[in-house]
């Protein structure tokens, strides 16, 4: 170390993604110096998404944020499930409705695009960003983290508390000793996107929606993931549409297939591909989801630093949460530092104050109601393929078992069922299902 | 090469990755290699070589000999090699600031 002056902030933020420009903002706007290390070209340049934000968590951190005109693509006003059998599709999405609540809940977004002006947002609250740095490891004195050392050349920086908002491979907190292990292969989903551009008015015409300020978000089960535990998306962006499928990783190592074909064969699906005809693949990327949620969940808190976002295993992988997770959690994180700052109190007993903080809102309660629902997806097979599947066939017999008594039409669409899965058992999923979403 | 598949079902449409990570962008480092085999050894002995399937962008390829070669320069830092690597042989660090992919839309 040479004699210059350390490099001294209040508050160091790791990471400029959703979580750490939130956390940073709020602490700048309390009056804390605050340095955010970014390890892209600009923030938001490793980030991927499927995806929608969610815009309540938006407007957590910045009640005005129609006037910051933020870079949304389209809002979500038609959003459901896509059951997908080999050669069919049962649509079940709404729109109207809740879908119309001033504002909009959710909006497609593209994460390059948003994260960087998420982190302009902070930088306007007065955060020095830092791109380009990788955080290596932390300086620790008695035990407690005082700061941080990056890739660069004398590249210690000093801070009471630093917000930990890593991303999915969370290796600083691992560091740490805050998770106690690496991401489950079980409990990790690999997920991987193709952008398609087309033009807007195509986008309309193909998925019904009557102008650019109508958009769609669809969950996709069944064939999309060929059973495996997993969910294909598709959301319509201004002029684009993203189409994607996530997996577990343990699925996808014991199935030995590459995710990119998997990808290629759900935009092969007969019901799909027409969608996204004549479309040019803009961008593929791959991510992993840390879809453990509760289960997989570090510490949240130590002697000079707490954790927050992907890092921390916010997600909940049915309500396809995450991002609105990551912005409260960067919100309490930013609050408890002003708070430990205003105490001058540090130690993992005053930044507990994150974690009940976090308890009062559906970030924490959500998780733990979801706990079980990694290990129902993987347990209970049967609702990648056998029940979309079915729910296929029994609509489409209804539908087309036209001339024949319908008593008959009935048992058949019962055979369909119990040919796939006794139906005893398949009761069973159901009431699993039923106590795994509700957290029995 | 096209390595054998296990899928559930045998209906996987042969991809080209390579024209896929072309709409990537990457600020590649010269200097620095971010991903690297632990012991080749352990790979020539490893039967399944599940890198070569799981890797999304494809980076992982068997070489004549049973050795396994890392294109560096395509990985989008997902971490699903260091999570699956039956072996736990791979080093995985981040590329240094600055470097490595860069989505453009993300």
């Amino acid at each position: 170390m040479s004699t210059k002056e350390k490099l001294t902030f209040d508050v160091i933020v790791v990471g400029a993604g959703l979580a750490g420009s939130a956390a940073a903002a709020i602490a700048a706007r309390n009056g804390l110096s605050v340095a955010m290390i970014e390890r892209g070209q600009t923030p938001g340049s490793k980030n991927y998404f499927g995806g929608a934000l969610y815009t309540h968590s938006l407007l957590e951190i910045y009640p005005d944020l129609w006037d910051r005109k933020p870079p949304l693509e389209r809002p979500v006003t038609e959003s459901g499930f896509w059951f997908l059998s080999k050669d069919g599709m049962v649509r079940a999405t709404v729109q109207g409705g809740k879908m119309q609540n001033d504002p909009i809940d959710a909006y497609v977004a593209l994460r390059a695009k948003f994260d960087a002006w998420w982190a302009e947002q902070a930088k306007k609250e007065g955060v020095f960003i830092i791109p380009k740095t990788v955080v290596v490891d932390f300086i620790r004195e008695d035990e407690k983290v005082v700061g941080v050392i990056t890739d660069r050349p004398d590249g210690e920086i000093y801070a009471p508390v630093v917000i930990i908002c890593e991303g999915v491979n969370n290796l600083l907190t691992q560091k740490l000793g805050l998770a106690k292990h690496d991401l489950k292969a079980h409990a990790s989903a690999l997920a991987v996107k193709q952008l398609i551009s087309m033009p807007a008015e195509t986008i309309n015409a193909r998925f019904g929606l009557p102008s650019n300020e109508h958009g769609l978000a669809a969950s996709v089960m069944g064939d999309v993931s060929m059973g495996l535990p997993g969910l294909g998306f598709l959301y319509t962006g201004v002029d684009s549409v993203s189409v994607g499928v996530g997996v577990t990783l343990e699925a996808l190592t014991k199935a030995g297939i590459k995710p990119y074909e998997l990808l290629q064969r759900y935009l092969n699906h007969p019901m799909i591909a027409p969608m996204i005809a004549g479309g040019r693949l803009m961008e593929y990327g791959a991510h992993i989801i840390p879809e453990g949620g509760w289960t997989t969940m570090p510490k949240l808190y130590t002697d000079g630093a707490l954790v927050a976002g992907d890092a921390a295993s916010m997600v909940n992988a049915l309500h396809w949460e995450g991002t609105n997770m990551a912005i409260m959690a960067g919100k309490a994180a930013g609050e408890t530092a002003v708070e430990a700052h205003q105490k001058r109190d540090f130690s993992a007993k005053s930044l507990s104050a994150y974690r009940a903080r976090l308890d009062k809102t559906f970030v924490m309660t959500d998780l733990h109601q979801y706990r079980n629902l990694s290990h129902f997806l993987k347990s209970r097979p049967d609702f990648m393929n056998t029940y979309p599947a079915f729910l296929n066939d029994a609509l489409g017999m209804f539908f087309s078992g036209f001339g024949k008594p319908k008593k008959q039409l009935y048992k058949d669409i019962l055979r369909s069922l119990t040919d796939r899965r006794p139906l005893v058992k398949a009761a069973g999923d159901m009431i699993a299902f039923g106590r795994t979403i509700m957290g029995f | 090469m096209t390595p054998t598949k296990t899928a559930p079902q045998n209906d996987l449409p042969e991809v080209y990755i390579d024209d896929i990570l072309m709409t990537l962008k990457y600020f590649t480092d010269e200097h620095e290699v971010h991903l690297k085999i632990i012991d080749p050894q352990v790979c020539m002995n490893c039967e399944s070589k599940p890198c070569v399937q799981f890797c999304p962008v494809g980076a992982y390829r068997t070489q004549d000999g049973g050795t396994v070669q890392i294109a560096f320069q395509s990985c989008v830092e997902c971490g699903t090699c260091r999570v699956l690597c039956p072996n736990s042989n791979i080093s995985w660090k981040l590329p240094r600031g600055g470097y490595g992919v860069a989505y453009k839309f993300g």
